[in-house]
């Protein structure tokens, strides 16, 4: 043995510098530690606070549509009274023709052929369908003149909430005096030099931009050129020379264009509004006037004076020669160029004219809830999509439970415990951890294309018996994927059930059957359903498997039965999410908050289940 | 001779306990008709093997009706196994392998022909922990009657559960709450409600394993009083670790020792004058 130790002396220890030293650092690093956890967690919460404000504030832009009041004369052609007395509510009748001359009529003035598109199109497309229905309810109207809401198109509903931005109105502070119009309809406006300076730096602005831009094309060339001219030095056959010199033309061209381009625009920079006139084009920030009632948007400008048309009459007499006192009249710039934004010029005069007017109206967005996909965005809804959801969450739902609790309750009483019931176990666990894509490969090879098989020269295909895209197919996939959750939650509620319970039901003379159905499951049925619960609130999410099978076509009706095409809710996201209209992505903001809605209740109700009857033995 | 002098003692306190030198009748004998001696369970030369390791080696018993048998024994030693051979229960442990012989009324119960859940209806088993069903009282009494078939008007029922309680010493504190859950009453309330639910399968012998291990001193009385109220109609086979609750309520006693039954013999008999030193050392508290 080694030497005796005085455990008196190890005792001082405890009172020691030394080991107050350690008790500092020992605090410090659960300090440390806490700190850790402390910034972990905000990591967390910052993350999801920013998801949940995009999609609510995405989706506060959805809550409300926009509608013009317009007044409509009912004239409808001898085919659409047909359809409007049939009295099967699927033939409708599309009063486009009503609709596009209230809308003529809404806009003050005249308006010329190319510009009636532009006129027809600040609508939905549908709004002639829905003029259709009311009338259809009530034949009365056919032949007068009634006020209806006609749903704006989405690009103007875009417009009003000003995700393009409005016009910015400019300096303006003289007399303007507008000249008569010339054969072509263009006029001339005077006004002091000094006003509208913002739109000559703007143009400056964006001139200097595009000639930057241009400059640095031309050093890219200057680039190439240098590269080739030393390839072309090393260059040995006089093949290789000959290709080499050919591509040195065309990058020395290149570069020269560019130069000259960038130099043009440095210049137009440099003189805009001093003194030269300037041809404002697409690109460029709209210029337009309010003068009285109407307005005139301008093509060319300079200091003092601008050239351009009237969109909307300046007065109700014809606009001879009209001069603007200083505050009646305002200049306005719409920074965004026309060409950028789907909104023209005109319809922007247009929505203006109608808000000053009052004739757009904001209500409610029930549309969304109600209705299915559509193309156009201002008509799309959920509403499909929450269908085909419902159907496949009730494929799934009785597909997977049954299987599931069957297959636990057998595997927990009544199976032996061997190595093949370990393999089983040990391969339920793992289907639980397998990407979701792989249950849809499998899903979309059994259930919908089928596995062409070729035994001894007999062909023949297993499976495919389910049709593409129904909710049948997809919540067939998605009980596959929900099973082994199912199981794994069946199986540890099963075996929280104490023995005691067991023993005392075998003991009184049971049955191994009677004692599962009896005792242990209805026990274990609160944890089972917690377990399901949360295994269809995943699949409710789940989009991956969803795709394969085809539950991501566009479906504009909602599916009547789990066997008619469908989609579900994620996909329907996933399919919203790619549109390129502006308003899907605040309606794609919609359906997550939707879908979200949905889980957290799916969850709650797991919750309460587990509170309700949580049992504690 | 000291050493017996102070089991004597140990048991002279015991108002039940049986003056020495007297036959294997105690106190309780003389109310109770006297058919001990029919043997109701002849067990030979069992063994039981969980797995490879066995439990029980080579014992033979024959179990009176009528009477209360105790299995006694330090922890391990066989005595509770070995009990839940006797109807069978160890069916359910997959690892679990017995052989021998053990005849009920003559008739092998590890015959291919008998059924483990019809033995069990007629011998019960009632466990160390109180085990409720969490379901009312009436539902936990009624339940073995409506498996077995035994009542075939609601009224039968009624009256089944009602004298199950009644004999079960339940009936007076529950009789207003048969619809409270069985779960909520007192632990000795539990274990004689478990008692009930095991008479309401009208079994003819009653296995009981430690049950009065889970219970305060109050509720053991009342259960060992039920006990004894019980032997009169049932053969019942006890395993206890309280001797003391061996002496005051077995006629019969066997001791158990590492998978053996060392010694079998009158109550009294053992605890006053075993032939085993194994069962002198276990008595006076030298190891178990």
């Amino acid at each position: 043995m080694s030497t005796t130790v005085d455990f008196t002396e190890l005792s001082a220890k405890h009172t020691g510098e030394a080991s107050k030293r350690r008790l500092r650092a020992r605090y410090w690093a659960e300090m440390r530690l806490k700190a850790y956890g402390i910034i972990a967690i905000a990591i967390a919460a910052a993350a999801l606070l920013l998801l949940l404000s995009t999609v609510v504030t995405k989706t506060a832009g959805v809550i409300y549509e926009k509608y013009i009041t317009l007044e409509a004369t009912i004239e409808v052609s001898d085919r659409d009274r047909e359809r409007l007395a049939d009295q099967n509510p699927r033939m409708r009748a599309n009063l486009r023709r009503v609709v596009q001359g209230a809308i003529a009529t809404a806009i003050p003035g005249e308006i010329g052929r190319r510009e009636s598109r532009q006129a027809t199109s600040i609508v939905s497309g549908d709004a002639g369908l829905f003029l259709g229905d009311r009338v259809k309810a009530d034949l009365n109207l056919i032949g007068q003149t009634v006020p209806f809401d006609a749903l704006l198109d989405d690009n103007m509903q875009l417009y009003l909430k000003g995700v393009v931005g409005r016009p910015e109105e400019i300096e303006s502070a003289g007399t303007l005096s507008i000249s008569v119009p010339d054969e072509d309809g263009f006029v001339t406006a005077s006004f002091d030099p000094s006003d509208l300076g913002p739109i000559f730096e703007a143009i400056r602005e964006q001139r200097a931009n595009d000639a930057e831009r241009a400059r640095a094309e031309q050093r890219r060339q200057q680039n190439a050129v240098d590269v080739t001219e030393r390839q072309l030095l090393e260059a040995e056959t006089d093949e290789e020379r000959a290709e080499l010199q050919s591509r040195l033309d065309s990058f020395v061209f290149a570069r020269d264009r560019a130069e000259t381009n960038a130099d043009e625009l440095m210049r137009l920079a440099t003189v805009i509004g001093e003194g030269a006139r300037y041809t404002l084009a697409e690109t460029d920030p709209s210029l337009l006037m309010r003068a009285g009632p109407g307005w005139l948007k301008f093509t060319e400008v300079e200091r003092g004076e601008a050239k351009g048309l009237i969109y909307l009459p300046l007065s109700d007499t014809a606009p001879v020669g009209t001069e603007f006192a200083e505050g009646e009249w305002q200049a306005f710039m719409m920074e965004r160029p026309e060409a950028t934004r789907l909104q023209t010029d005109r319809q922007v005069v247009w929505m203006e004219n109608f808000e000053d007017r009052g004739l757009i109206k904001e209500v409610l967005n029930t549309r969304i809830l109600s209705s299915s996909d559509s193309a156009s965005a201002e008509l799309a809804g959920i509403w499909g999509a929450v269908v085909g959801s419902f159907w496949t969450m009730i494929v799934t739902f009785l597909l997977a439970f049954p299987l599931g609790v069957m297959a636990s309750i057998y595997l927990e009483e009544f199976a032996p415990k061997n190595r093949v019931t370990d393999l089983i176990e040990v391969n339920i666990n793992n289907l639980a951890a397998v990407p979701s894509i792989v249950f849809g490969l499998l899903g979309l090879a059994i259930f919908v294309s089928g596995v062409p098989v070729n035994i001894l020269g007999y062909e023949f295909t297993i499976g495919g018996f389910l049709p593409r895209s129904s909710p049948l197919a997809g919540g067939a996939v998605l009980a596959l994927m929900t099973l082994p959750t199912i199981i794994i939650a069946g199986r540890a509620s099963i075996r929280a059930v104490p023995s005691s319970i067991r023993d005392a039901a075998l003991g009184l003379g049971a049955s191994k059957l009677q004692t599962a159905t009896h005792h242990v499951l209805p026990l274990a049925m609160p944890g089972i359903l917690t377990g399901s619960i949360i295994g269809m609130a995943q699949a409710l999410g789940e989009t991956a498997p969803l795709l394969l099978v085809g539950m991501n076509s566009f479906i504009q009706e909602p599916p009547s039965d789990p066997l008619s095409p469908g989609n579900v809710l994620p996909t329907l996201i996933y399919q919203w999410n790619s549109n390129s209209e502006r308003l899907f992505d605040d309606k794609t903001a919609a359906a997550i908050s939707i879908l979200l809605i949905f889980l957290v209740l799916m969850n709650a109700l797991a919750v309460l289940l587990r509170k309700r009857f949580e049992r504690r033995w | 001779m000291t050493e017996t002098a102070n089991i004597r003692a140990e048991i002279g306190e015991d108002q039940r306990g049986v003056p020495s030198g007297e036959p294997a009748v105690g106190v309780a004998e003389s109310e109770a008709p006297t058919t001990a001696g029919e043997i109701k369970i002849r067990c030979k030369g069992v063994d039981v093997f969980y797995g490879e390791a066995q439990a029980i080696k080579d014992v033979t018993i024959d179990i009176e009706d009528k009477a209360v048998t105790a299995f006694i024994g330090p922890s391990g030693c066989g005595k509770s196994t070995f009990l839940r051979c006797l109807n069978r229960m160890n069916d359910t442990i997959d690892i679990c392998r017995v052989t021998g012989e053990i005849t009920l009324d003559g008739g092998d119960i590890y015959d291919d022909d008998v059924d483990p859940v019809q033995l069990r209806a007629r011998v019960g088993m009632v466990f160390q922990k109180p085990n409720p069903f969490p379901k009312s009282i009436y539902e936990n009494v009624a339940y073995g009657p409506k498996i077995h078939g035994l009542a075939s008007t609601k009224a039968e029922l009624d009256c089944i559960v009602e004298q199950s309680l009644k004999r079960a010493a339940l009936w007076g504190e529950v009789k207003d709450r048969l619809d409270a859950p069985g779960t909520g009453l007192s632990g000795g309330q539990q274990q004689r409600l478990c008692i009930a639910r095991a008479i309401a399968t009208a079994p003819e012998v009653l296995l009981m394993d430690e049950p009065c291990s889970a219970l305060d001193p109050i509720a053991t009385a009342q259960v060992e009083e039920l006990i004894d109220e019980l032997r009169r109609s049932y053969s019942l086979v006890i395993v206890t670790h309280s001797m003391q609750q061996a002496a005051r309520v077995s006629q019969k006693t066997a001791f158990f020792h590492l998978g053996l039954m060392l010694e079998y013999d009158d109550t009294v008999k053992i605890f006053t004058a075993p032939s085993h030193e194994k069962t002198q050392q276990y008595i006076t508290g030298r190891f178990g």
